[in-house]
């Protein structure tokens, strides 16, 4: 008998225990919208609470949802996605782009005035 | 001489009347008036008398969007279902389950008869299980190249960087489906969660699997069993293991519509 889940965490080595909220998102995920649906008489939309106030922060939503609401954690977040890994990459390369353009319209003969032909 | 003030009748879960003492010590959304049991055929509804002021739908969705509030009514809720559950096989209700007094809770489950003792066939002898699986997120430590770089080798350690940490990201997902793999085997029923955000993570470390099992009772020692040799053989991945819990994700599968 336990008030409370125990959380196992033998041999998970996080640098810190997982943050107090951790908790609170597994109850929230649990109790929000689970259960047989029984029409109660006060309706009161927990979905609607949910993505106001908590899923934004607390949860990575479904990605569906996530894309439609906005958050684009899953595409930007580099360690996830291939898509955030082309962004960066191209953004790179626009930069080296604009660095080379530099150079080469003069700034080249400016910062290497000694440079000498070659062949 | 006044009138009490109104009422409604908060309903937490749905269970078979049981041999034994009631839930004690629970203090359950309002502290004024007790976790009681409402017996209605071969149901019992765990319900308590709550202000009527404060359950109004204006008034709960005030109370529910604010963090604090919204942490207290879970816990509380979330109490008493566990006191309940390590009692007797029960049927969690979700938070906010309000009627306008018994009667009306009464009739409630009658409607639904049938799909609660399905669900309480069900869930007999079993309790639901959570795993969750993190990769870490940072990079880990690039060994620096020296500071002369031609622009080509540069473009090569960038690409080469991401590169890698998308391989790291693959494994770490397909590790965490060999996790589900192997305790779904020992499962009855599997759903899938949305993972936490950072928020709830911690910023060093992106959750990639949430997942709910309803395991038989018997089966416990496996589960732990499995996730000690799971830990041993994935080691790019840390894996959680949280319950039991009341099967919240559970009751509403295979009832009737």
């Amino acid at each position: 008998m336990t008030d409370r889940p125990d959380h196992d965490l033998l041999c998970t080595p996080p640098p810190t225990t997982g943050p107090p909220t951790s908790d609170l998102a597994e109850i929230l995920e649990r109790v929000l919208d689970k259960g047989i649906v029984i029409a109660g008489d006060i309706k009161i939309d927990l979905l609607d609470i949910e993505l106001l106030t908590i899923r934004l922060r607390l949860f990575v939503a479904s990605v569906d949802t996530a894309r439609k609401a906005g958050i684009d954690w899953w595409e930007t977040d580099p360690a996830l996605s291939s898509r955030a890994r082309r962004d960066a990459l191209a953004e790179e390369n626009e930069r080296l782009r604009e660095r080379l353009d530099a150079f080469e319209s003069g700034e080249l003969t400016a910062a290497a005035p000694a440079g000498g032909d070659g062949a | 001489m006044t009138t009490p003030p109104p009422v409604l009748t908060y309903a937490f879960a749905v269970c078979r009347p049981y041999d034994g003492p009631a839930p004690t010590g629970l203090t359950g959304l309002d502290p004024g008036s007790p976790v009681r049991t409402l017996p209605t055929g071969p149901l019992t509804a765990i319900v308590q008398d709550v202000p009527a002021a404060d359950h109004t739908e204006e008034a709960l969705r005030r109370r529910l969007s604010d963090r604090t509030e919204l942490e207290r009514c879970a816990r509380a809720h979330h109490e008493v279902i566990t006191a309940v559950s390590s009692l007797t096989a029960t049927v969690p209700l979700p938070l906010a389950t309000l009627y306008r007094g018994d009667e009306r809770v009464r009739e409630a489950l009658c409607a639904k008869e049938a799909s609660f003792l399905t669900a309480l066939d069900r869930l007999a002898g079993r309790t639901e299980w959570g795993v969750k699986v993190y990769a870490p997120t940072g990079p880990p430590a690039v060994r620096e190249t020296p500071a002369v770089d031609s622009g080509r080798a540069y473009l090569d350690r960038v690409r080469n960087r991401h590169q890698g940490r998308e391989q790291r990201q693959n494994a770490a997902l397909q590790a965490a489906e060999r996790v589900d793999a192997v305790v779904r085997g020992l499962a009855v029923a599997t759903r899938r969660l949305r993972p936490h955000g950072p928020e709830a993570t911690g910023p060093q470390r992106t959750h990639i699997l949430n997942a709910a099992y309803l395991l038989d009772t018997t089966r416990t020692r496996e589960l732990r069993a499995a996730l000690t040799s799971l830990r041993r053989d994935e080691p790019a991945i840390q894996i959680e293991l949280s319950g039991p819990w009341a099967p919240y994700s559970f009751t509403d599968t295979g009832a009737a519509p």
